[in-house]
């Protein structure tokens, strides 16, 4: 299938898994917690309830910000998640697209908080101060984590590469180099800061801030900044399966899976992962304050990431 | 230092049966009632000497007397203390275990 | 177009606003108060500086309704005044009728109480460590503790007939008696519930949770001493009292070796965590105590109700019990009629409350709502209004309607 082709139907593809990851982990928290649980594709009644309510914009609100941002948040993470899902079909990359995707998902979180201030709300206004913290606290080792493939052994910054050198080396990085295991180590500590779960959901916690910066949006507004947080916490749960844990490349050579084959281990593996990064943190832990989720960030994921920059360079 | 100490009971209840119970959304569940509920109450006319001794003690104005020297009972008002039942000395008014009143008619709510 | 001008040229002057700080309204409605109640925090980033308590928004005027009400519909009235803490509200009023008509309850009736007070007592604290996790930020663990409440429901009802609003006192006794087979069922609990409290005490011990709960509002001794605050609230800063040593009460009197307080000197959130955890341990000896203590004998007196309120003089009196959260006062005053002069609740969230300031000042935002929660607030017990008139220099209590037709313009 041509690159456009795919590109495009990417996106309702990248719509319906990303809602039933949803689905899955509220349905996995649930059962830890001895209920039932709402069914798995609740997500998309909740998506399609949500366009059926009234569109209220507050007064003091700077309204096409207010109304134009939860619509570039959820524009950007779907395009980012839809890169490495379509990259992994096709077997061709865009150079530097690992760039993209990371700015992308970037831009997404960056969207969220500025419509949360923009609300005149002081409950959203301490949200977006919260996220601004937040946001400077995992960007980074997540961004020196991503430096370390630069180096030894993938040499580039494209991701059809980097899953090139795992399919040649027949295992995923995270495996083979020990600078791949560092970077993949600090890479997950950052994910559910990105995702916003428990213990680091603070710029929107509900029982403090009343929401934070999610406190004045409601109906199709709503409906798309849930659609944003599933794609983003999707795109990153299968940004790590491709780039450190690629496992597909462990059949590599023994039998052939195909493109479908390839695809579905992909979501089976990033569906792992998020159950681990995601859903047994938001069950097990309690919520931290901003000081400490800042200082905890800054001290070890970031001398993680470091370190594998540093084994990366010396080659291990 | 402790850290995920809940962890190991979370796994379990994973994997075992959720302690809902389904009252009214699947059909037959239902938590028994125990004996000494206080529920609905249940007037029995012809052991009743009329005395209004029930009136008196009634916190809420659930009842009033009748033409016929009898009781009757709006259970609308009724905070199902029980207090009734224990001063009537013919022991005409019984707290039965029905609790689903809920109803459109404001008339099924007079018992007399 | 002219813009309107307010005041003569000269007279306009430059304020100085502060724009760091901003001022929050932690409202009557919000998802960290279980109950209504409206502290305005001013704030400068995240660090609170000031705070403002108002109370009043659940006032119903039940000492109003009860001046028009006869003693036993009191009872009922007054019972309903909190659902968590509603045997302790009417055990301290019972106390109040049985001292000024001298009716002396039978032993197994005063045991029987207490049975119920302890039972009262550990729901109140698995609701409050339930509420304290969600809070901060904990579903898990709030489903656990209110799974384990669960158990103690199941008692209530099999006991009493109700989960909660018992009933179970009447004047001068109990109105229902316990079998053999409801013993057993309880010692059987009690053995459950056990082990999942020594469960929840690890939990609560975990690093997250000690990060939120550990070192914030902190509450010293000697401001506890000040404010006169009561119950775990003070008991977590050092202040070591209980009404149930210090004035004993019911059964209390005879089980006098066996309550023990449990004090602790931090003063922050934790400690008084920490408190309620030991008491629930502490609950289950003294059930245990009683249910081997039990003596046999009627629940009840005689006469019937009727006849011993006739009884009951013209006289008042002030009667003590400890709720959960504390030490709740009662004033009674009888008017040899079957009703009352005046009934005057005291209960311990209202100091408690005022706790909260020197708590909260210094803290962070999210800290809040683990604070309020821990001071424990019923603040359906807590809204009484006395309207004082400085001219005539009169008090008088009232009613809810009559403030209604007040706000709407109408009478004085």
């Amino acid at each position: 299938m041509n690159t456009a082709a795919t590109l495009f139907l990417a996106f309702p593809a990248v719509f319906i898994i990303s809602l039933l990851f949803e689905g899955v982990d509220r349905k996995v928290h649930a059962r830890m917690q001895k209920r039932i649980g709402p069914p798995i594709i609740q997500p998309f009644y909740d998506f399609i309830k949500l366009f059926n309510k009234e569109r209220i914009v507050p007064v003091t609100a700077s309204s096409r910000i207010f109304t134009a941002m939860p619509l570039v948040a959820a524009a950007a993470s779907i395009l980012g998640a839809a890169i490495p899902l379509s990259n992994i079909i096709t077997e061709t990359s865009i150079v530097g697209d690992l760039i993209l995707v990371l700015y992308l998902l970037a831009m997404s979180s960056i969207a969220l908080m500025v419509g949360g201030s923009s609300s005149g709300n002081p409950y959203g206004a301490i949200g977006f101060s919260r996220k601004m913290s937040m946001v400077i606290a995992y960007e980074v080792p997540m961004l020196i984590a991503i430096v370390s493939l630069a180096f030894n052994p993938c040499h580039s910054l494209t991701i059809y590469d980097v899953v090139w050198t795992q399919i040649k080396m027949r295992s995923p990085l995270a495996f083979s180099y020990l600078s791949g295991a560092v970077a993949a180590t600090a890479f997950l500590l950052c994910i559910p800061a990105a995702a916003m779960a428990v213990p680091f959901d603070i710029p929107e916690a509900k029982t403090e801030v009343v929401h934070g910066i999610l406190v004045e949006y409601g109906g199709p507004y709503l409906a798309l900044i849930k659609l944003a947080k599933a794609t983003s916490s999707f795109a990153l749960t299968f940004l790590v399966v491709t780039l450190f844990f690629y496992t597909p490349a462990l059949f590599e050579g023994y039998v052939s899976l195909g493109h479908g084959g390839n695809l579905l281990l992909c979501l089976a593996t990033a569906l792992a992962f998020m159950l681990l990064t995601i859903t047994v943190p938001r069950t097990v832990f309690a919520r931290l304050k901003i000081g400490q989720a800042f200082k905890f960030y800054w001290i070890i994921p970031l001398m993680l990431s470091v370190a594998s920059v540093v084994l990366s360079v010396l080659g291990l | 230092m402790k850290l995920g100490v809940i962890l190991r009971d979370a796994l379990r209840s994973l994997f075992r049966k959720p302690v809902t119970v389904q009252y009214l959304t699947k059909a037959g569940e239902m938590v028994p009632v125990p004996e000494r509920y206080r529920g609905k109450i249940i007037y029995d006319k012809e052991a009743c000497i009329g005395c209004l001794l029930c009136i008196r003690t009634c916190p809420s104005g659930v009842i009033t007397a009748t033409e016929e020297k009898k009781v009757k009972f709006n259970i609308a008002r009724c905070i199902f203390c029980g207090q009734c039942a224990e001063t009537c000395p013919k022991d005409a008014i019984k707290l039965g275990s029905d609790f689903e009143m809920a109803t459109h008619e404001k008339d099924e709510l007079i018992i007399q | 177009m002219k813009k309107p001008m307010i005041g003569k040229p000269d007279d306009v002057k430059e304020i100085q606003v502060d724009y760091t700080r901003l001022r929050i309204p932690f409202g009557p409605v919000h998802p960290a108060l279980k109950e209504p109640v409206s502290l305005r925090v001013t704030v400068r980033k995240e660090e609170i500086l000031d705070v403002d308590i108002v109370l009043g928004h659940v006032h119903r005027g039940i000492e109003a309704l009860a001046e028009n009400r006869n003693l036993v519909q009191t009872l009922y009235l007054v019972e309903r005044i909190c659902g968590i803490c509603s045997h302790s509200h009417t055990t301290c009023y019972v106390q109040a009728l049985e001292e000024i008509g001298g009716i002396q309850p039978s032993e197994r009736a005063l045991y029987l109480r207490t049975l119920i007070f302890e039972l009262e007592r550990m729901h109140s604290h698995l609701f409050l460590l339930g509420i304290m996790a969600y809070e901060a930020g904990f579903d898990t663990l709030f489903m656990f503790t209110w799974h384990v409440r669960e158990n103690i429901l199941d008692l209530f009802e099999t006991i009493t007939g109700n989960r909660v609003h018992h009933s179970m006192n009447t004047v001068g006794g109990v109105r229902w008696n316990v079998t053999p087979q409801m013993i057993e069922k309880t010692s059987a609990t009690m053995k459950n519930v056990e082990k999942s409290f020594k469960y929840i005490y690890d939990v609560f011990q975990d690093k997250t949770v000690e990060k939120r709960l550990c070192e914030v509002g902190v509450l010293s001794g000697d401001e506890a001493r000040e404010l006169c605050v009561v119950g775990p609230t003070a008991r977590g800063s050092g202040v070591d009292m209980d009404v149930r040593r210090d004035y004993p009460y019911a059964a209390y009197n005879e089980l006098e070796g066996d309550v023990s307080v449990v004090v602790r000197k931090d003063g922050d959130v934790f400690a008084r965590t920490e408190v309620r955890i030991l008491e629930l341990l502490e609950s289950i000896n003294l059930i245990r105590k009683i249910l081997e203590k039990l003596p046999g004998g009627p629940i009840s007196q005689e006469e019937s109700l009727l006849k011993l309120m006739r009884k009951i003089p013209e006289d008042e009196t002030v009667s003590m019990v400890e709720a959960p959260r504390g030490e709740l006062l009662y004033f009674v005053k009888t008017n040899g009629r079957e009703g009352l002069w005046r009934l005057k609740v005291r209960t311990p969230t209202i100091p408690n409350v005022l706790g909260l300031k020197p708590m909260l000042i210094g803290c962070e935002i999210a800290d809040i709502p683990v604070t309020v929660a821990s001071i424990d607030p019923c603040m359906a017990c807590a809204n009484r209004i006395t309207i004082v008139d400085s001219a005539n220099e009169e008090a008088k209590i009232v009613g809810l309607d009559a403030l209604w037709r007040k706000r709407r313009g109408g009478e004085k």
